[in-house]
């Protein structure tokens, strides 16, 4: 157990890193980071390190991006062009809205400073001035407490001219989102920056090419930019060492629905989802049915030991036709009928279309949630489930972003395992499992 | 670049779109959101395919198919939208496979979900992409069985522009074509999702082209008021003609029913206003059909003036002038008047023995520029531009073309089905290089926000603010006056020198002025300039090109009024201004040849009634030296002729076969004059760099300075108060003051008030600009009253209409 990749929580080598300080009383102020070592290793970076070093590091460590496509961090930070005298900007995404995930909110609540320290190694890794912090409208105490922490950073020095006295300028603005799931989605996220619509742009141009205001951006998860700040603090080796040779690192993992004890928890990449469900969740509250593994949009697998068993991590989950996303963990118990939970999700995407392009619009935002509730009022056919899975294949992939896909995935994920629930509701008029009173004691 | 388009196998340049390599290879997908000229955005997901290219080992060797040996294709994993999609070095594309096209009827089918099914009543059934696509791509059915959208169905945008929120498909083509083509962003989606619609956060839309949108609109949510309801699109009768009403020659398409125009449409220019055109253009023609046409002469009997017979009039005309000397005799015409009719009128002046014809209004100098002369593509493709005047309001066409400049994408070259549809290079909210613009005009012109550096300078100081530069120029301050605009001026001579293919528009302001205008071509000649002068009226340059103006300065047009005993006077009303009527009294006969019963025709002994100008049919030359054809819509006004038909009526009352009698008689001299067939001109047009005439220039006439500016405006005046829509739209003229004036002559902002300028009597509505500083006033000019002339104010009466009578 003591050599070899850290797969496991179990194992001894291991130790929360991102989430050490969540939880502890008065962790976001400046003076409980700066007792912890907050700062010195962004002062430590900026002072002995070159950019081009921290990005090898980054690309050596192999950090994939944690806000749920996977992409290499390090490969993304070297696509940014030199500089050419113009501005460039590191944005930072903590726009989280999907459902199921939960862990930013958590960092951004609890341990801003090391969220500002990731983004100063980053500014100096790009060789760029400027950062902005998209937050998400509804974290109003992430916002509180990580606009505190940039105004104390600013007075500490650590941000504005000349920080560490190494005479790099950085500064951060952090700006508040309206509501919109899209601007999760990194253009549309530029374009709210901006002021403008929120609708996702063209790529390419990529952002690294004309992001913000057409200048070269990178746009980073949150836990992405923690995860920097943790790979220059406890070294190259120390990353790569953990999760498997696919997705390497520790992630923060997120639980929520029919389980003993939904929350967060840090695990290296590769621990199994039992490992996470029931030693650390507790297993499932009563007879767990499904689990969506990595936030609503992640296709669904059933409650079998050999999806249990599955290693998480982006290469494993992907080969079974699911994503581990942002790691968020819904667990669905065997009496919540699977129709009423995917109408659920699919009326949470048909709100959160942005209108741009038509078979979201159309598709997503105005049938889908249609044909579910016909469904559901017990009033469907055979031809109807037809309609949803021919509409499925003619909406993804073809939409402009990928936020229809992100809602046909888990109705495709759902109709592969779960059609006879389908099935048994057309038939019958009324779902297999009629249980409602989810909220009673 | 060679590309397989549907298995043929075609070459392209680099960086073209996937559309357009199927377009050009003479396939087809159904398309909404793409627009010629604007963006591609890739948002209606219709022009799917399947597109797969060959990849390259990394040695850059092609990887090569085992069975084939040729360069393996790797497709795509998912079917692509061409539009957005670039073409790539052995492309292969596949638009007409089963699975694309059934991709391609679902997307359809996803349009009419929310699409309502009232194309029986839809103005724009018939003409419809949506309906077009529906029939070549849909499935023919619909299997969605729930409630549609339910939304305004009648939402004004303005006067002028309908909106039926239903019927609306999102392709953001009007968005993107404010903010792109324009750079006017006026309106915007609101709400998301399903929830989407359109909407203009201020009331009206705040721009001078906005009937555009109805055009490129590809379903009926956005349609012209004016001719709503008014007729099916397949009873329309469609005339391509080229716009009148300013000097830019847009391409135009007329749309007669039953005898009335009832819209026009932009007509397809490439190198002139592509498709787009102004909305005094498109929208002011409601006067062609007014129920106060004239439609029969008239002739003065017993002080009276009756309807007559055209014999008769033309009887009375030839009697009437053989009284008087031939050196008494007059021939004024109005400057949109074709080149033949310049010939008519010329040809029967020739018959009474005179030659004593001149056009009105006219710039005070010659319209051809006296160095290189500057076409709008010159002016798409610049990279410094220089305005003097404000052109937005003069020739709305050239400033869309600066627009153009300001993206610094060169017009692209026409493909096998015309210009690009998705022209990969242009994107949404480009920058703008503001910084190659400078903008010069007497008052905060429309242009100024769109440029780097303006010049307010006072009205009638077009010599100073000319001498200003060229003081820079040496090297010199740019002197007292123009101080606080030392920054400006140096920064734009720097940035003029540095250009390339810089280029100089004057405006009417400076072209009234032979001085000022004098300083420019030296300007223009230090900083190599290629120059474009903008003409008053649609033929200036045309009828100047043709020598069919006065050349000495007893015979202009005001003098002509002045010191004529007969008068025949054609589309000008000069005696609605108390001096010009004064004189009036003293000429013994007068010809009128109008369209409505002006004052000047109120004064006539003989009256013709005249054709607007949707009934010419001719040439005319536009501001770059390009001859355009103008087409007659097949529209009904009573017996109304143009110059051609006055020509034969005098022909015919005296017996004899008059040149000019009809358009091939005209263009038959004028072939020799021209060495020029114009009958041979094409549609598109043809430039002609060199006249064959150059007027001279003329007095500058130091008088007309006052208290208000006379300035451009983009639709006509004198026709408002026959254009309905118009009227509504615009309200009356704009008199619009400084905050000082308005409080020197007791004028409120919003109110209405009756002012005489000029001996002229004019009814307007008050603005009182904020911004504005010192002692300024405004109003949209008259072809009586031109532009860059100045008159003192009296206010006859203030507030509305009815107390006007009362205090009367």
């Amino acid at each position: 157990m003591s050599n070899g990749r850290i797969t496991t929580r179990h194992d001894e080598r291991f130790s929360p890193t991102l989430y050490k300080h969540i939880g502890v009383e008065n962790s976001h102020t400046m003076e409980y980071y700066r007792s912890h070592g907050g700062y010195d290793t962004a002062r430590d970076v900026l002072t002995n390190r070159t950019p081009e070093a921290v990005v090898k590091d980054l690309q050596d460590a192999g950090l994939r991006g944690r806000g749920g496509g996977g992409f290499p961090t390090g490969l993304k930070w070297s696509f940014m062009p030199p500089p050419d005298g113009g501005p460039r900007y590191v944005v930072c995404n903590a726009d989280e809205s999907e459902p199921g995930s939960f862990k930013d909110r958590y960092l951004l609540e609890d341990d801003p400073h090391q969220i500002i320290e990731g983004m100063i190694i980053a500014a100096f890794a790009m060789n760029l001035t400027f950062g902005f912090i998209y937050i998400r409208g509804e974290y109003y105490r992430g916002y509180q407490n990580l606009w505190q922490a940039v105004h104390d950073a600013r007075k500490a020095g650590f941000l504005g001219k000349n920080i560490f006295g190494t005479g790099m300028d950085f500064d951060i603005t952090v700006h508040r989102g309206a509501g919109a799931y899209i601007c999760g989605e990194e253009t549309a996220l530029m374009n709210s920056l901006e002021g403008l619509r929120a609708n996702p742009r063209l790529k390419p141009p990529f952002p690294a090419q004309a992001g913000v205001y057409g200048r070269p951006t990178t746009i980073n998860n949150v836990e992405s930019i923690a995860n920097a700040t943790q790979i220059m603090k406890h070294g190259v080796e120390w990353h790569a060492n953990l999760g498997t040779e696919d997705s390497k690192g520790s992630k923060v993992y997120q639980i929520s629905g029919a389980i003993q004890r939904p929350g967060l928890y840090e695990l290296p990449m590769g621990a199994t989802f039992r490992e996470l469900l029931y030693d650390f969740g507790g297993g499932p509250v009563g007879k767990g049915k499904a689990f969506i593994p990595g936030g609503s949009s992640a296709p669904m697998f059933p409650w079998r030991d050999e999806f249990l068993d599955m290693p998480m991590d982006h290469g494993t989950l992907a080969k079974n036709d699911s994503m581990l996303g942002t790691g968020g963990v819904i667990v669905i118990p065997e009496e919540k009928c699977i129709v009423d939970a995917l109408y659920n999700l699919v009326r949470f995407y048909a709100h959160e279309s942005c209108g741009k392009c038509t078979p979201c619009r159309e598709g997503v935002g105005y049938w889908m949630p249609r044909m579910y509730k016909k469904l559901l009022a017990g009033l469907g056919t055979p031809h109807d489930l037809e309609m949803i899975e021919e509409m499925s294949v003619h909406i993804r992939g073809r939409s402009f972003c990928l936020l229809a896909d992100s809602c046909i995935m888990p109705i495709q994920g759902s109709l592969r395992w779960f059609r006879h629930e389908y099935e048994y509701l057309i038939e019958h008029g009324k779902p297999m499992y009629e249980k409602k009173d989810w909220w009673q004691e | 670049m060679k590309v397989t388009i549907d298995g043929r196998v075609l070459e392209v340049e680099p960086g073209t779109s996937v559309i357009d390599a199927i377009f050009h290879a003479g396939g087809d997908v159904p398309y909404f959101c793409s627009q010629e000229y604007m963006s591609p955005i890739g948002a209606c997901r219709m022009c799917l395919a399947r597109i797969g290219a060959p990849r390259k080992n990394p040695d850059g060797t092609w990887i090569l198919d085992e069975e084939t040996g040729e360069p393996k294709i790797f497709w795509f994993p998912n079917l692509m939208a061409t539009c957005t999609t670039a073409v790539m070095e052995g492309m292969v594309v596949d638009s007409t496979s089963k699975d694309v096209k059934r991709a391609q009827s679902s997307m359809v089918e996803f349009h009419l979900i929310n699409h309502p099914l009232d194309c029986p009543v839809c103005d724009k059934g018939g003409a419809c992409e949506l309906q077009d696509r529906a029939y070549e791509y849909g499935e023919g059915v619909s299997r969605f069985e729930f409630d549609k959208r339910h939304l305004e169905k009648h939402h004004p945008l303005s006067e002028l522009i309908t909106l039926d929120r239903e019927r609306c498909i999102h392709c953001k083509r009007c968005i993107r074509f404010f903010e792109e083509v324009p750079n006017d962003e006026v309106l915007n989606f609101i709400e998301r999702g399903a929830h989407t619609y359109i909407e203009s956060v201020e009331p009206q839309l705040a721009s001078n082209f906005t009937g555009n949108i109805t055009d490129i609109c590809p379903v009926g949510a956005l349609l012209d008021t004016t001719s709503r309801f008014r007729g099916r699109n397949w009873e329309y009768e469609h005339t391509e003609s080229t716009g009148m009403d300013d000097s830019t020659g847009q391409a135009v398409i007329l749309d007669a029913r039953t005898g009335r125009i009832e819209r026009i449409k932009a007509g397809h220019n490439d190198e002139v206003n592509k498709t787009w055109i102004s909305d005094g253009t498109r929208f002011g023609h409601e006067y062609a059909d007014h129920a106060a046409r004239l439609k029969t002469p008239l002739v003065r009997e017993n002080g009276e003036l009756r309807a007559a017979t055209w014999e008769e009039a033309a009887q009375k005309m030839v009697e009437g002038f053989a009284k008087l000397d031939s050196k008494d005799i007059a021939f004024g015409f109005r400057a949109d008047s074709t080149i033949e009719e310049g010939h008519a009128i010329t040809e029967i002046a020739k018959h009474f023995g005179t030659t004593r014809v001149d056009h009105h209004p006219r710039a005070a100098v010659s319209l051809q520029p006296r160095q290189r002369g500057a076409t709008l593509q010159d002016v798409a493709t610049a990279d410094g531009i220089l305005v003097f005047g404000d052109v937005t309001e003069e020739a709305g066409i050239v400033d869309l073309r600066i627009k153009d400049a300001l993206k610094g994408v060169d017009p692209a070259p026409l493909m096998n089905h015309g210009p690009p549809i998705a022209d990969l290079r242009l994107k949404e909210r480009m920058h703008r290089k503001t910084e190659i613009l400078t903008v010069a005009a007497p008052y905060e012109a429309n242009l100024m926000r769109h440029a780097a550096r303006s010049i307010v300078y006072d009205p009638g100081r077009e010599e100073t603010i000319l001498g200003a530069f060229l003081a820079v120029m040496r090297g010199e301050s740019p002197g007292r006056e123009f101080l606080e605009f030392k920054d400006e001026i140096e920064a734009a001579v720097a940035q003029l020198k540095g250009a390339k293919k810089g280029v100089l528009i004057l405006g009417g302001f400076i072209l009234n002025n032979p001085a000022a205008t004098a300083l420019a071509e030296q300007l223009a000649s230090q900083l190599d300039l290629k120059e474009l002068r903008v003409g008053p009226m649609a033929n200036s340059r045309g009828l100047e090109y043709a020598g069919f103006y006065a050349d000495n300065a007893e015979d202009e047009f005001d003098a002509l009024l002045a010191n004529s005993k007969g008068i025949f006077i054609s589309h000008l009303n000069p005696a609605q201004a108390a001096p010009f009527k004064a004189s009036f009294g003293r000429a013994e006969f007068i010809v009128v040849h109008d369209m409505f019963l002006t004052e000047t025709a109120q004064l006539a002994d003989v009256v013709f009634p005249a054709t607007s100008v949707y009934e010419r049919n001719g040439t005319i030359m536009n501001l770059e030296g390009r001859l355009l054809p103008v087409k007659p819509a097949p529209i009904g006004a009573g017996t109304a002729q143009d110059l051609h038909g006055v020509a034969k009526a005098i022909g015919d009352a005296v017996g004899k076969r008059l040149n000019g009698r009809s358009i091939r008689s005209s263009r038959r001299e004028l072939k020799k004059t021209l060495r020029l067939e114009l009958a041979d001109v094409p549609r598109t047009g043809q430039l002609i760099t060199q006249n064959s005439k150059r007027a001279a220039s003329r007095e500058y006439m130091e008088s007309l300075r006052g208290d208000v500016l006379m300035v451009p405006s983009d639709y006509r005046v004198e026709y408002l108060p026959y254009n309905e829509h118009l009227l509504k739209e615009h309200g009356l003229p704009s008199l619009r003051l400084s905050p000082a004036s308005a409080e020197t002559f007791e004028l409120r902002n919003g109110t209405e008030a009756l002012i005489e300028i000029g001996g002229l009597r004019r009814r307007v509505q008050v603005v009182v600009e904020q911004s504005w500083t010192g002692a300024r006033a405004t109003l949209p000019a008259l072809p009586e009253q031109p532009v860059g002339d100045g008159y003192s104010l009296v206010v006859v009466s203030r507030g509305a209409s009815a107390d006007v009578e009362l205090a009367s």
